[in-house]
């Protein structure tokens, strides 16, 4: 599904390059759940984003499902991301300004997905993860453990095939934590999502099938 | 989309509400500014275009020259009309107005009416003067016709029907009231109460090109023959100048065609009212747009300064898929809905002002044309235009920004700050322009007011005099003289703020020929307006009686006073010129030669006057008051006038007020000025001081510890002030410049005018900056006093 190779990426920092990420070849099949490790610093936010098509490369090719992402146009990639891949983030990211209900709402507003046939997919996912009671809420009325839960679902709700999730456990309590990892694991086993989380814990990462390790910019195998 | 956009700024203006409402009064007084201008501006431009011909009809102006200067003036003799359209197939009609304050009385009722019209019978088929009652082709065919409008009829009438009533005009002519007209609309250069056929004057008994009092209108058959007609009339006056007038030499006499709806806006010479001078709309235009401008700038700076705190939810909807073109959208629909409410706002605003507003610019709006679709429809695509000019950055920069980064560290603007700093210059350099020529304007205007114009004005009352005044003159006069509080009583054909008689003057030795005004006047002239006689003497009793008109017209003899002026131009010192003889008309001495003084707006320079005694030319008495009680004086006054005159009401005016009014334009452009300058500066200290506040959040961090490492209060409102006093200042390098060509270009336009001081723009300078500090300290010092420590936990 993903196909990384050779990517560089540095900042010119006192005309001295300062790399992030050094040569980092990768592949990662579909139904897969990898677990990318590393302590602060060592590019793993960086690799995500680039995953994700948030970030380029400053060398190096990607392709995704086949298609040679970085020789896309603008438009084509934004409708590739868009049909294929949901974002989780440690800050959760919700709109503040925007109830439960439509928070999940709006990356099908995005994609131009008519009026009724929102609702009814919004309600369904409400339903399936139990929070029909909470959907009127705004993020601010939530705990940590809900917010979470509703940037997963939101994440969800235009069905991607692929999740990228940035410590998505990093602003939780380890109950809730559990949670979210056990929802992701359901998620990659009975509807074969594929799952990309960085984490800094072992605990965690050990909910996936793989994990491989940053230090520098560098996978250590 | 749209709904959920909406949703969003509505929501997002509910948690910000300061920044809201700082934004939303910004822009409502900005757009309040552009309504009432735009109102103003509009009623100008309408000037006369609602006659439904108005393209085909012109105004016909007399330009000549008898000697050697040249005389251009709006006002025409009898013959000009009737004359062009018998000869030039290109005019379809014409119409010879004059205005004329007539008393009116009808059965116990008398009023002076000033807005007295005597018009030709095509009057009203040329214009479209609505009329409610009566045929417009008949209405004034025939002497003694009169046609009044709805609430004069109302006024002398009442409830009851007035077609075919008489109303005695003048005191002796019974006219019948042949027609009702609807109220002549006030953006019309004929304005008028009452219209009388030409043919009841005598005048028009008879077709001359001179003594012209009256303004001649033509209808042509096609707009497009103005030029023909233009240069047929030039070759037909050349003609007439030389067989007719036995004009020789540089002399010469022509006619020029305005078209009707240019006169307003762009004749020099005025009519039966003054026009406006379309320079001063173009200013306004300008000032309105400037201050639209400013309150946007303050959408764009708050917008692009709050949108650190929006990072997050960017950078989140383009996770979610949004496109560039999406967040564009979503801002600028955020931008136009608070710009709608801001409308809403600005039309509460106007209706509020709008009496205020009317008295400044001496209009008379009424709130409901506010809510004419016109307006609406005006207003609407002012919405439009304003949340573009105010959102289209905001929106582009906050698209624009990388989601990686925007999601890791928020926005950073490194381009916008110098932009932000580059608005900021703008709005302070307008804000000082408008300060520096709005004090000039009104340093000028009191320069005018307080002038000394060589005459006294001050509590002097001008009293009309007619022909059955003037049979019992002297009575009348010495009479009031006798008053308590009557200092001295003198006439003259016309007030001295403003002589418009037109003449010429030779003398017998070397027989020199000038033009000149000329001043019709009584024995007690000097001093009555205490002007001073630099050579000769007043008035004697023996030229009283030379002058006296009981002599009979052929016996008399005048007596002249030149002003300097006139003497210079004659070629003598004043002293030489005593005892010389010139002639006006008929031959007299020279009696004395009095100062220069003002007789014509101060735009123009001092020419030469003569004044020479002859009462029966008398049109108005000067009362002279010495009291401190006018009041009681005034009382007096009318006493007497009731008793000896019974056919005209006590009216009065006061000398400096008719003076006053000559500069009626320039005090409704510095009424405007005065107000938009303090709108401007206010608009700008109000982005100022959300920029503060802005900024403060930014820098909370950055204070905390430079408190904790021990700066006072001082240093903080120093770091804090340092920056925005420096755009200030720069503003005012920029600002002196451009408003001291902006100002000395429009004192230009004054013959006698204020040199522009120092200190003034010292003063708008130091006044700016301070306005600027304080509303920086306003901010900042409740920063400076914070506990540093709340500050970096909040980190």
């Amino acid at each position: 599904m993903i196909q990384l190779q050779n990517i560089f990426k540095w900042y010119n920092t006192a005309n001295r390059p300062t790399f992030i990420l050094k040569d980092v070849s990768l592949t990662i099949d579909e139904g897969a759940f990898l677990s990318i490790m590393g302590p602060s610093g060592s590019g793993k936010t960086t690799l995500l984003n680039i995953m994700g098509m948030l970030d380029q490369p400053s060398e190096g090719s990607y392709h995704f499902m086949g298609q040679d992402v970085f020789n896309l146009k603008e438009k084509q990639r934004k409708e590739l991301y868009k049909q294929y891949i949901g974002f989780v983030f440690q800050a959760y990211h919700l709109l503040d300004e925007l109830t439960v209900y439509e928070n999940i709402e709006t990356p099908l507003l995005y994609q131009g997905v008519k009026s009724a046939e929102r609702k009814a997919m919004v309600g369904d996912m409400l339903d399936r993860f139990r929070i029909v009671g909470k959907k009127d809420l705004f993020p601010s009325q939530l705990s940590g453990g809900q917010q979470q839960l509703v940037g997963v679902v939101r994440a969800l709700i235009s069905k991607p095939k692929l999740i990228l999730a940035d410590e998505p456990t990093g602003n939780l309590n380890s109950t809730q934590g559990e949670e979210i990892m056990q929802l992701f694991q359901q998620l990659n086993k009975e509807e074969g999502v594929t799952i990309v989380q960085v984490t800094h814990s072992e605990k965690n990462a050990a909910f996936g099938n793989r994990i491989i390790q940053l230090l520098d910019g560098q996978v250590q195998d | 989309m749209i709904r959920n956009y909406l949703k969003i700024a509505l929501r997002n203006l509910q948690k910000n509400k300061r920044y809201a409402f700082i934004n939303l009064i910004g822009l409502a007084v900005g757009i309040m500014g552009c309504l009432l201008i735009g109102l103003y501006i509009w009623h100008e431009w309408s000037y006369d275009r609602f006659h439904e011909k108005a393209d085909r009809i012109v105004r016909v102006t007399w330009e000549f020259n008898f000697g050697d200067v040249l005389n251009e003036t709006a006002l025409t003799g009898t013959r000009v009309g009737p004359e062009f359209n018998r000869r030039f197939p290109e005019t379809e009609a014409f119409v010879r107005l004059l205005k004329y304050p007539r008393v009116l009385a009808v059965a116990d009722k008398m009023f002076e009416e000033k807005n007295f019209l005597y018009a030709d019978s095509a009057f009203f088929t040329v214009f479209s003067f609505p009329l409610l009652e009566g045929n417009p082709a008949t209405v004034l065919d025939a002497p003694h016709k009169l046609v009044i409008t709805q609430s004069m009829a109302k006024k002398y009438f009442g409830s009851q029907n007035p077609i075919g009533e008489s109303i005695t005009v003048g005191g002796d002519k019974e006219f019948v009231v042949s027609g009702i007209a609807a109220d002549a609309s006030d953006n019309s250069q004929i304005k008028f109460d009452f219209v009388g056929s030409f043919t009841s004057l005598n005048a028009s008994k008879e077709e001359k090109w001179s003594e012209a009092n009256y303004l001649t209108y033509l209808l042509l058959r096609d707009e497009e023959a103005i030029e023909t007609l233009q240069a047929k009339i030039t070759a037909y006056m050349q003609e007439v100048g030389k067989d007719e007038m036995q004009l020789t030499g540089n002399s010469y006499t022509t006619y020029q065609l305005e078209p009707l709806t240019k006169v307003h806006l762009y004749s020099q010479l005025d009519g039966f009212e003054p026009n406006t001078n379309v320079v001063y709309l173009y200013v306004l235009t300008a000032v309105a747009l400037l201050i639209l401008l400013i309150a946007c700038v303050n959408y764009t700076n708050l917008s692009t300064a709050q949108s650190a705190g929006r990072s997050a939810e960017i950078g989140m909807r383009k996770v979610m898929g949004a496109g560039r073109r999406e967040i564009f959208l979503q801002f600028i629909s955020e931008a136009f809905l608070l710009v709608l409410m801001a409308v809403g706002v600005a039309v509460g605003f106007t209706i509020l002002v709008l009496p205020w507003f009317n008295q400044l610019a001496g209009k008379e709006f009424q709130p409901d044309l506010l809510l004419s679709p016109f307006i609406f429809l005006m207003l609407l695509g002012l919405s439009v235009v304003v949340a573009f000019i105010a959102g289209t950055y905001p929106a582009v920069v906050l698209s624009g920004g990388k989601v990686s980064k925007i999601l890791k560290s928020g926005f950073s603007f490194t381009g916008s700050t110098s932009l932000r700093k580059g608005l900021i210059v703008f709005q302070f350099v307008v804000s000082i322009f408008m300060i520096i020529a709005t004090v000039v304007i009104l340093q000028q205007l009191s320069f005018i007011k307080n002038k000394d114009l060589g005459y006294s004005r001050e509590q002097v009352v001008v009293l009309p005099v007619d022909a059955q005044i003037r049979e019992q003159y002297d009575l009348l006069k010495n009479a009031l003289r006798q008053a308590p509080g009557v200092a001295e009583v003198g006439g003259a054909y016309e007030e001295p703020t403003h002589i418009g008689w037109g003449d010429g003057l030779s003398t017998t030795e070397g027989n020199k020929r000038i033009t000149i005004n000329a001043l019709p006047a009584d024995e007690h002239i000097v001093e009555t307006l205490d002007l001073e006689i630099v050579a000769g003497s007043n008035f004697t009793r023996s030229d009283i009686q030379l002058a006296d008109p009981a002599r009979g017209g052929d016996n008399i003899t005048y007596t002249y006073m030149l002003n300097e002026a006139a003497a210079s131009a004659l070629g003598w010192t004043p002293e030489e010129a005593i005892g010389k003889k010139v002639a006006k008309g008929r031959e007299g001495i020279v009696r004395a030669v009095v100062k220069d003084f003002h007789f014509r707006s101060l735009h123009e320079p001092i020419g030469p006057l003569v004044i020479f005694m002859d009462k029966r030319l008398v049109g108005a008495m000067f009362v002279k008051l010495s009291g401190r009680d006018i009041a009681s004086s005034l009382a007096q006054l009318e006493k007497i006038w009731e008793q000896r005159v019974n056919h005209r009401p006590f009216e009065y005016q006061f000398l400096d007020e008719n003076y006053q009014a000559m500069y009626k334009a320039e005090q409704r452009i510095a009424g405007v000025f005065t107000a938009f300058s303090v709108v401007a500066i206010l608009l700008a200290c109000l982005g100022l001081f959300a920029l503060t506040a802005f900024a403060m959040v930014r820098r909370s961090k950055e204070i905390g510890i430079r408190k904790i490492l021990g700066a006072s209060v001082q240093d903080i409102l120093a770091l804090v002030s340092k920056d925005f006093v420096q755009l200030v200042l720069i503003a005012i390098l920029i600002a002196i410049p451009l408003s001291f060509l902006a100002v000395s270009q429009w004192l230009e336009g004054f013959t006698y005018r204020i040199e522009i001081e120092w200190w003034v723009f010292l003063a708008a300078s130091v006044l700016s900056l301070l306005i600027a500090f304080l509303t920086i300290c306003l901010q900042a010092i409740k920063t400076a006093y914070h506990n540093p420590v709340k500050n970096l936990r909040s980190e």
